[in-house]
Formats: structure tokens, C-alpha cells, sequence
């Protein structure tokens, strides 16, 4: 249904502008003064040097979680490479020396300039291994290849930066809890 | 001519230079007006390297501006007219450099030296024609902007200066035609006369405040701002120096701010009483001296101590937030402050000296009371600072419009020229024609 809107006659006063103009001077008068007077009011953030918190759930730099002895998580299933619709995600899959799992990834690579950050990878992932929640926003390289994130430096996270208390954080494939395996990576076993 | 009047003369020529020196605060104020009513914090990242970096609010950025300007590359179109493509932009500018020559900055110094009475006016040219030959170089602008848009050999351009010159054309005319109350009233083209006649009777604006809102809008409309920007509208409608880069481009854009600080020079001496500073007149001046100085720098020193209290307040609510560089700031803060609170504090210390020390005596030379050069001199900055205050409020007025009302259409532009303020012009001039007649008989 279309709703039609009535345009309203402009009465005398208006036809004659000058009476609105001086409103409208009067109107950015106004926000002069109170930007003069009270800087603070300005909602302008001066971003390097005040940045407003990113909340956990952003989807950002991706990351790559990890297993208790630092293998990573990911059992090299390509669903992630198959659900990206920009196919930015290249895996190669090898045999895990771990007997309870049958693959690991060789290579896994994530072309930045490539992904449109849209989190369906975080979704299809069956083993929760890849995450978008490192909160980092401003990726800069001066080069194409620089951009092409390989396992290693996806992998390079620090555990401190993500709160302990996250439940879907607790449970890791293989059956041993990650607050025991933070214990461990404190005691400096592992990693 | 003697030594002394040699020295006036040639110190005179220095006021050419006034328009040019306000071009920066122009900017200045464009910049930081926009912004802040806008809600935005304007430029406020150059600083100048001292003290740790001093940021002058944004005020550097002219220099960085002036430096990218003057580096870039002149380029000149291919099929472009050399000659005429050169010669363009410097024209506007040239007359922002000749036009302060025939405006009344202050009285006539009038003083003795060496046993005879000097009279040295306060116009380079007091010419009889004065305000006609001031039209006659701003018509003369529009050569610049016809030029630069025929010679560039660009389609667009050249659409932008034939815009341009059909709206300065329009608008010359009601411009011309609501001045000529005034005078009528005076009696006079000269602008010299028209400032006395405006401190012996009453300001302009007072007596003709019809064509003084015709002619502020006429102003506005010929120097090719918002709202009637249809020239050169700056987000999107290409102007007539499209082709203009550098420095060239910069001397169109310094040309524009030069003539705006003109124009509001004009509408001061015109509406507002030049010089004059109300009440008190120029022999008022000479008479309270001391006081109206203590005034000046009292206003002054007022405002410096107020900005340092504002400076304070900002930087306690800075150093509260997460901010990375919380001590650059406090430091530059802390600074400037002491800046403003020593500027303030002098000033006002001036200020009460100058009320009680500055005694002004004539002496009586050939029957006639004359005061002393330094008194003349002085009231004559007096009156020069009183005309750039009462010019930087219409500069601010049209900083202010331009980011407050939106475009009018080329057709709303030309309707509102032609059958409005020419209609009303002329009918103002018609019943102030039969006022003068009435009230001032014959003359």
C-alpha cells in the first residue's frame, strides 16, 4: 500500500525566506556555540588515539585455536573452504599423529585481501577451530603476499586476550578441558 | 611634499596588503566554523615544533595548505590558451591588491610637525568616484573567472564561467541600485564622504536597512558563494578553474576570500559607519584616548583569560578519557594556557596603564587645536581596528550562510535578482528620493 504524502502550501512568512533563513543561521548558531563551548559534546572520536571497544562478537582477523599440545584444532574437513563464498580460505590436509584423529591441516591459508569477513566459516566449522574474534581491525602490508595469512600466524594468539569464563571455549575436541590446558602452557609443557 | 609626507604615503601603500593578511584567519575561520557547526572537530593535527608540538587549533594547517599549493605541479591543458590561461588567475587577485586603495581605512591624521599643520588622508586615492571605481574593479573580476573557464579549453569550465558572469551580472545591478539611497542621502560617490556623513548623522544600516539586506545578499551572491553557488559548487557541480591546479588554482581561492574580506570592508563603510567608532567619533577618540585604548585591550585581555579558563576546562575532560596521548596534550594544553593567561593578564595590566598614563593635549596652532602625531597616530589604529572588527563580523556572516543555507536553483537565483531585489531596490529608491526631497528640501 502506498501512503501519500501531502506536500504543504508554504504560507507568506515562508514564501518570503528571509524569516527561515534567520531560523536556520540561529539553528547552526546553536551547535557553533555548544561545540565552542562544550568541546566534549562533539561525537567525533579521534580514532588512533581514542578507540571505541569492538565487542567480542565482531567478526575480525580470523584465528586459529589450538589443542593442549598446539597442534591446531582444525581436522582439515575443507568445510569452511566449501561454505567461503569468496573462497579465500586454501587447505591442504595431511595425517594427524594423534590416533583419535584421522587429519590435520599441512597448510592452511587465508587470503585477507580475498575474504569478505562474513563468518561462514566460523559456522560450518564442525570442531570449532576457526574463530573471527581477535578484535583486530586494521590489517595493513605493503604487499599482496603479506596479506595471505598461513597457519603459523593464525595460529599466533595469546590466550590471556580472550576471556576464560567463554563457554564454548571450555570444551576442546579430544576430551581435555582448555582451562587445564592453560595450566599446562603456563607451566611452560607443550606450546 | 615633505619628508614626513613621503613616509605617510609610501607606509600607506602597506594597507594594500590588509585583505591578503586576513585571507589565513579567513581560511581559519571557515575551516573551524564548518566543523563546529557541523558537529565535526575541524583540523587539528599539524603542529608547529615547539614546546612539543603547539597545534594553534588547526590554525598551522594554512601553512601545510600554502606549502602543497605552491608544490604541485602547474599543469596547463593541451589546446589550452597559454597566455590567457596564465594571465586568468592572477586577476581577481590583483584586484583584491587594488581595491583596498580606494577604501577610507581611517580620519585624515591631522597633526603638527615642524610648525606646520599636516592633513594626511586616510584613503591611498581619495578618489571623488571612490565607491563607483570600487564597482568598477569588482565588476572586473569576472574577466578572471570568464577567462580561466574560455582558455582551459574545457566544456565544463567554460559552463562554470558563463554561470558566473550571468550571475555577477544580475546582481551588479541590484548591488548598484540599493547603494544609491545612500547616495542620494549623502550627497556623494566619495566613500570618505559617505563615512563622515554616516558619523555626523546616523549609520547606514540604521537609515537604509532595506538595502542593506539587498546588498549583503548582492555581496554574496557576486562573490559566488553558497547559497549561490551555482558557479562553482564545490561537492559537485564543476566550476570554471576545473582545469586550475597548484598554486594557479590557489590565487582563484585566495582571489575568492580576498574579495570576501573587500566586500565586508565595503559593507562596514558603507552600512556600519567605516571607521567610526560609535559615540565617540573621531575627535571623541582623540579627546578619551587613554580609555578607549584601555578599552580595546581590556575586551582583549577579557577574551584571552577566558579562552585559557575554556582551555582548562577542555583539558581536565581530555585527560579523563582513554586517550593514548593524554600527556602530548596535557603539555600543549598547559602551554597554551600559560600563553593566554600571561597574554590576558598583560593586557589587562596594559589596559589600566593606558587609562591613567595616556593624557591627550592639543596645542593651538594658527588659532586651530591640534593634537600631537602620536595621538593622531594612534586614534588612526584605533579606527583602522574598529574597521576590521566591524569587517570580520560580515566575514564571519558569510562563513556562517554558506554552511547553513542550502543552494538556491540557477532559475530561483536569477527570478530572486531580477524581480525581486531590483524591484525592491528601485522602489526604495523612489520613496527615499521623495524623503530626501521633503526632509532635506532642494539640495
Amino acid at each position: 500500500m502506498t501512503k501519500v504524502i501531502e506536500r504543504r502550501e508554504m504560507n507568506t512568512v515562508e514564501q518570503a525566506y528571509l524569516y527561515e533563513a534567520a531560523k536556520g543561521l540561529v539553528g547552526t548558531a546553536k551547535h557553533l556555540l555548544r561545540g565552542f563551548f562544550q568541546h566534549e559534546t562533539i561525537p567525533t572520536v579521534s580514532y588512533p588515539e581514542q578507540i571505541i571497544p569492538i565487542p567480542q562478537d565482531y567478526r575480525a582477523h580470523h584465528r586459529l585455536m589450538k589443542r593442549p599440545d598446539g597442534d591446531p584444532r582444525c581436522v582439515a574437513c575443507f568445510m569452511c573452504s566449501t561454505a567461503c563464498p569468496a573462497r579465500c580460505i586454501s587447505i591442504e590436509a595431511e595425517e594427524s599423529k594423534d590416533g583419535h584423529i584421522e587429519k590435520k591441516p599441512k597448510k592452511f591459508e587465508i587470503d585477507l585481501l580475498v575474504c569478505v569477513f562474513c563468518g561462514l566459516c566460523e559456522e560450518a566449522c564442525p570442531v570449532d577451530a576457526i574463530r573471527m574474534d581477535t578484535k583486530k581491525v586494521s590489517v595493513v602490508a605493503d604487499s599482496r603476499e603479506k596479506f595471505v595469512r598461513d597457519m603459523d600466524s593464525l595460529m599466533d594468539w595469546d590466550p590471556s586476550d580472550y576471556p576464560a569464563d567463554d563457554d564454548q571455549s571450555q570444551k576442546a575436541p579430544g576430551g581435555r578441558l582448555n582451562a587445564q590446558a592453560r595450566t599446562e602452557w603456563a607451566g611452560g609443557t607443550g606450546h | 611634499m615633505s619628508a614626513i609626507e613621503w613616509a605617510f604615503t609610501i607606509g600607506k601603500l602597506l594597507l594594500v596588503f590588509v585583505p591578503l593578511a586576513m585571507i589565513p584567519i579567513m581560511i581559519f575561520m571557515e575551516r573551524k566554523g564548518a566543523s563546529l557547526i557541523q558537529d565535526r572537530v575541524g583540523p587539528n593535527r599539524v603542529s608547529v615544533p615547539l614546546f612539543g608540538g603547539l597545534r594553534l587549533f588547526g590554525f598551522v594547517h594554512n601553512v601545510t595548505d600554502g606549502i602543497k599549493l605552491f608544490t604541485k605541479e602547474l599543469i596547463v591543458p593541451k589546446f589550452a590558451h597559454k597566455w590567457y590561461y596564465i594571465v586568468a588567475p592572477m586577476i581577481p587577485f590583483a584586484i583584491a591588491v587594488m581595491t583596498p586603495g580606494l577604501l577610507p581605512w581611517c580620519a585624515p591624521i591631522v597633526f603638527e610637525w615642524g610648525g606646520h599643520v599636516y592633513r594626511i588622508s586616510g584613503q591611498i586615492l581619495d578618489a571623488d568616484a571612490g565607491i563607483l571605481v570600487v564597482f568598477a574593479l569588482s565588476g572586473l573580476s569576472v574577466y578572471g573567472t570568464v577567462l580561466g573557464a574560455w582558455s582551459s579549453n574545457s566544456k565544463y569550465a567554460l559552463l562554470g564561467g558563463v554561470r558566473a558572469s550571468a550571475m555577477m551580472v544580475s546582481y551588479e545591478v541590484s548591488m548598484g541600485l540599493s547603494l544609491l539611497g545612500m547616495f542620494l542621502l549623502v550627497g556623494s560617490f566619495s566613500l570618505s564622504d559617505i563615512v563622515a556623513w554616516q558619523s555626523s548623522h546616523a549609520w547606514g544600516v540604521l537609515v537604509q536597512p532595506i538595502p542593506f539586506v539587498i546588498y549583503v545578499i548582492s555581496l554574496i551572491a557576486e562573490t559566488g558563494r553558497a547559497p549561490f553557488d551555482v558557479a562553482e559548487g564545490e561537492p559537485e557541480i564543476l566550476g570554471h578553474h576545473l582545469e586550475y591546479s597548484g598554486m594557479r588554482f590557489g590565487l582563484f581561492y585566495m582571489g575568492e576570500y580576498a574579495h570576501i574580506v573587500i566586500n565586508s570592508m565595503l559593507i562596514a563603510t558603507m552600512f556600519l559607519g567605516g571607521f567610526d567608532v560609535p559615540f565617540l567619533h573621531t575627535e571623541g577618540v582623540k579627546e578619551h584616548l587613554g580609555l578607549v585604548i584601555a578599552a580595546i585591550l581590556g575586551v582583549f585581555g577579557a577574551t584571552a583569560l577566558g579562552l585559557m579558563l575554556l582551555l582548562r576546562r577542555w583539558a581536565r575532560l581530555y585527560a579523563k578519557t582513554n586517550s593514548t596521548d593524554k600527556v602530548a596534550h596535557a603539555r600543549e594544553y598547559a602551554v597554551l594556557g600559560a600563553l593566554f593567561g600571561g597574554a590576558g593578564v598583560g593586557l589587562l595590566v596594559a589596559a589600566v596603564a593606558s587609562a591613567f598614563l595616556i593624557k591627550t593635549s592639543t596645542t593651538l596652532v594658527g588659532g586651530e587645536a591640534i593634537y600631537p602625531l602620536w595621538t593622531s597616530l594612534l586614534t588612526a589604529f584605533v579606527q583602522f581596528g574598529v574597521l576590521l572588527a566591524k569587517a570580520l563580523v560580515f566575514c564571519w556572516v558569510w562563513v556562517w550562510v554558506r554552511w547553513s543555507l542550502p543552494r538556491f536553483r540557477y532559475d530561483q537565483v536569477m527570478s530572486l535578482g531580477w524581480k525581486i531585489l531590483l524591484n525592491v531596490a528601485l522602489v526604495n529608491l523612489l520613496i527615499t528620493a521623495i524623503v530626501a526631497k521633503l526632509l532635506q528640501g532642494g539640495r
